[in-house]
């Protein structure tokens, strides 16, 4: 008996410890410095930026022939990067003279994305696509693959500049933070409260879109109430789970749960429908359009936001091309891609997608991924 | 528990482990050049070096889950003594390594002290340590190591990575004292029976502590080689690594039931796995295939193990 008990106080030691030493501001948000955009819809001025990426040494002339490229997304099996995936292969197809695929981790592991890309440099490929689980610890292997000639493009998850050549950012931060503040205060109203469902405090994106999130909340909507942010790492399970937390734990209070991956939001639509709240519980996050259908029929989801992620591989897959083509290089201010058009070049060495999507019940079925 | 037995198992893994080898080298020519196996000793350093410890738990019929959190742990603190607190790098490494000591020692004197299964009380230290990790790194990576300090997870000393040099010295000495020593011999014996161990005059309680205090020191060991490696620290580093370790031990023909293992064994097994991953990358196979053929290979080998015990009446 004493054992367990001895077992169980250790136990729930670790457990509290986890949130008991969390800061005073959003928990899961970054410390950098966060750029609200104006409460209406007036657009953020681009500022210009010298280039800061990096560039391959040694790398051979690629312009117009075939190359082999290798895409490494923070884990494979999910949606999402499904959706990415199918993006890069259709611009493939396209170009036809790139032979694309992609591989990588069944978890988002830090370690095993950076194993992945190491075993790809060895075996010899041209170009590497990657979205990076850390963007500190994924640095040191992508300059390998710079210093080896590879050409390296990053999409979805930055790393530092340096150690890529062009990342296609999928949205900007502030724009994403403000969509999803913006969609709950719509919903829950000006006064009400809501929590946070995010993968790991320290994932760059989520990390980046809750810090900008609580930028623009206080700024626009100050009266909006910030319970908890709980970690769920991209697991279906542990989010429901933490969903389910949440509502029993804040009761009548909890009147929003914004999903931060496109794991968590579903799973605590689930959670909430299975608590019988629907209506009363507003979910509103960044999920992928097929997994949200279910509860977006019920009326129990009213806005899911997010980009187009097949149109993200597919970005990801043109400027790779561009780059190795060495049509896009340091200085330029926009990229032709394909069929997406001509796209901005923002923060020095990032190529912008476009604005966030809001899928609603009006529009969600003309899109499946 | 003869020595030509010992010997026999890992026979059987060496040959498979050059097995393994020739094909993978058929199969892709990239894989077996000095530079991509150099570069692979270097992948699989932090896991061999907590496989070391491991393979002395093991042995001793007990496990230790809490491995990756202690690596996870130390890493923040590392981070934490440097940035934080404002030590200087070299101490903040000392004081995060006797961290990850004082860790072990604590998960021994749960086991010695209050005899808690080994099992119950890892997997409690395995919540508890992470969750050291994420409250005590507040959530933030802790970057911008200075220069120098990447030498010991990314640098070489002739023409060999860093950390393949310390793994290969530490191999040697674990093997020397498991398989040469009155400690060793003890840590046998513990595994074997320990009633009759007790009865027998050896400490068996020292002896557990020891062990996993070491396995506290290397997975800290580990932590400061990842940190070097990858450049950041974060609260989830580590985490998993207790499935890679034990499944390397394992491999390497320790008994799980305590009182059979060798060093030997367990580095033929790390590197049979870690050459699978990696040549059978090389040639092509994704990931998803990989971790089949590892499944496939790990059940074979435990399998062969088994028959071949059982043939020995044993």
């Amino acid at each position: 008996m004493r054992k367990l008990t001895l077992a169980a106080a250790l136990l729930g030691f670790g457990l509290m410890s986890g949130t008991a030493l969390a800061g005073s501001a959003w928990t899961g948000g970054d410390d950098q410095a966060t750029n609200p955009l104006a409460c209406d819809a007036t657009p953020a001025a681009a500022a210009a930026k010298d280039y800061d990426g990096g560039s391959p040494t040694g790398a051979p002339d690629r312009a117009g022939k075939p190359i082999k490229v290798v895409d490494v997304p923070k884990l494979i099996g999910i949606g999402y990067f499904n959706a990415t995936t199918k993006g890069i292969l259709d611009a493939a197809k396209e170009l036809g003279n790139v032979d694309a695929k992609t591989d990588g981790p069944t978890k988002a592991n830090i370690d095993e994305q950076i194993t992945f890309i190491d075993n790809y440099i060895t075996s010899g490929v041209d170009g590497i696509l990657f979205a990076a689980n850390d963007p500190v610890a994924i640095a040191p292997v992508l300059k390998k693959a710079l210093y080896k000639g590879i050409n390296v493009v990053g999409y979805d998850a930055n790393s530092t500049p340096d150690a890529r050549q062009w990342f296609v950012n999928q949205a900007q931060f502030n724009g994403i933070g403000k969509a999803l503040i913006d969609d709950m205060a719509k919903e829950i109203g000006e006064e009400g409260s809501f929590a946070i469902v995010t993968s790991t405090f320290t994932t760059p994106n989520q990390a980046r879109w809750i810090a900008e999130m609580s930028a623009y909340a206080a700024a626009c909507h100050p009266k909006m109430k910030w319970l908890e942010t709980v970690e769920a790492q991209e697991d279906n399970n542990l989010s429901f789970n933490q969903a389910t937390t949440l509502i029993n734990k804040y009761g009548d209070e909890l009147k929003g749960i914004f999903g931060m991956t496109s794991v968590a939001t579903p799973a605590s639509a689930e959670a909430v429908t299975q608590a019988g709240k629907c209506g009363k519980i507003a979910v509103v996050g960044l999920a992928t359009p097929n997994a949200m259908k279910p509860y977006v029929a019920k009326d129990c989801v009213k806005s899911v936001v997010l980009w187009n992620p097949v149109d993200l591989g597919y970005a990801a897959m043109m400027v790779l091309r561009a780059v190795a083509d060495g049509t896009l290089k340091p200085g330029a201010t926009s990229v032709k891609a394909g069929k997406l058009g001509d796209l901005q070049v923002i923060n020095g060495s990032e190529i912008l997608l476009g604005a966030p999507y809001t899928f609603t019940k009006d529009n969600i079925g003309q899109f499946d991924f | 528990m003869t020595a030509a037995r010992l010997l026999r198992h890992e026979t059987i893994l060496a040959i498979l482990t050059v097995l393994a080898l020739i094909v993978l080298a058929n199969l892709s020519d990239k894989f077996f050049t000095a530079e991509n196996l150099l570069n692979q000793g270097r992948l699989m350093s932090e896991v061999g070096l907590v496989a070391l410890a491991m393979t002395f738990v093991i042995v001793t019929g007990g496990i230790d889950l809490s491995v990756g959190s202690i690596l996870g742990m130390t890493a923040i603190l590392l981070g934490v003594f440097w940035q934080n607190v404002g030590l200087p790098l070299p101490l903040a490494m000392v004081a995060a390594l006797l961290c990850g000591t004082l860790a072990g020692l604590g998960n021994g004197l749960i086991i010695t002290r209050f005899k808690v299964p080994p099992l119950i009380a890892t997997l409690a230290t395995l919540a508890l340590y992470r969750g050291l990790a994420e409250g005590i790194s507040q959530a933030r990576s802790v970057r911008g190591y200075p220069e120098w300090f990447f030498y010991f997870g990314q640098g070489e000393l002739l023409g060999v990575p860093f950390q393949l040099w310390l793994l290969g010295l530490l191999t040697t000495i674990a093997g020397v004292i498991l398989g040469l020593t009155t400690f060793g011999r003890a840590t046998y014996a513990v595994g074997a029976n320990e009633t009759a161990a007790r009865f027998s005059g050896i400490r068996v309680d020292a002896t557990k502590l020891w062990i996993y205090t070491a396995a506290g020191f290397l997975a800290g060991l580990a932590a400061v080689i990842f940190v070097s490696r990858v450049t950041t620290t974060r609260s989830d580093m580590g985490t998993g690594l207790e499935l890679d370790v034990i499944t390397g031990v394992v491999l390497g023909g320790t008994s799980i039931f305590g009182g059979k293992g060798t060093i030997v064994g367990t580095a033929l097994g790390l590197i049979l796995i870690q050459a699978l991953k990696n040549g059978l990358a090389l040639s092509g196979v994704k990931g998803d295939g990989t971790i089949v053929v590892i499944g496939v290979v790990l059940i074979a080998a435990i399998l062969a193990g088994a028959l071949f015990d059982r043939n020995r009446g044993g």
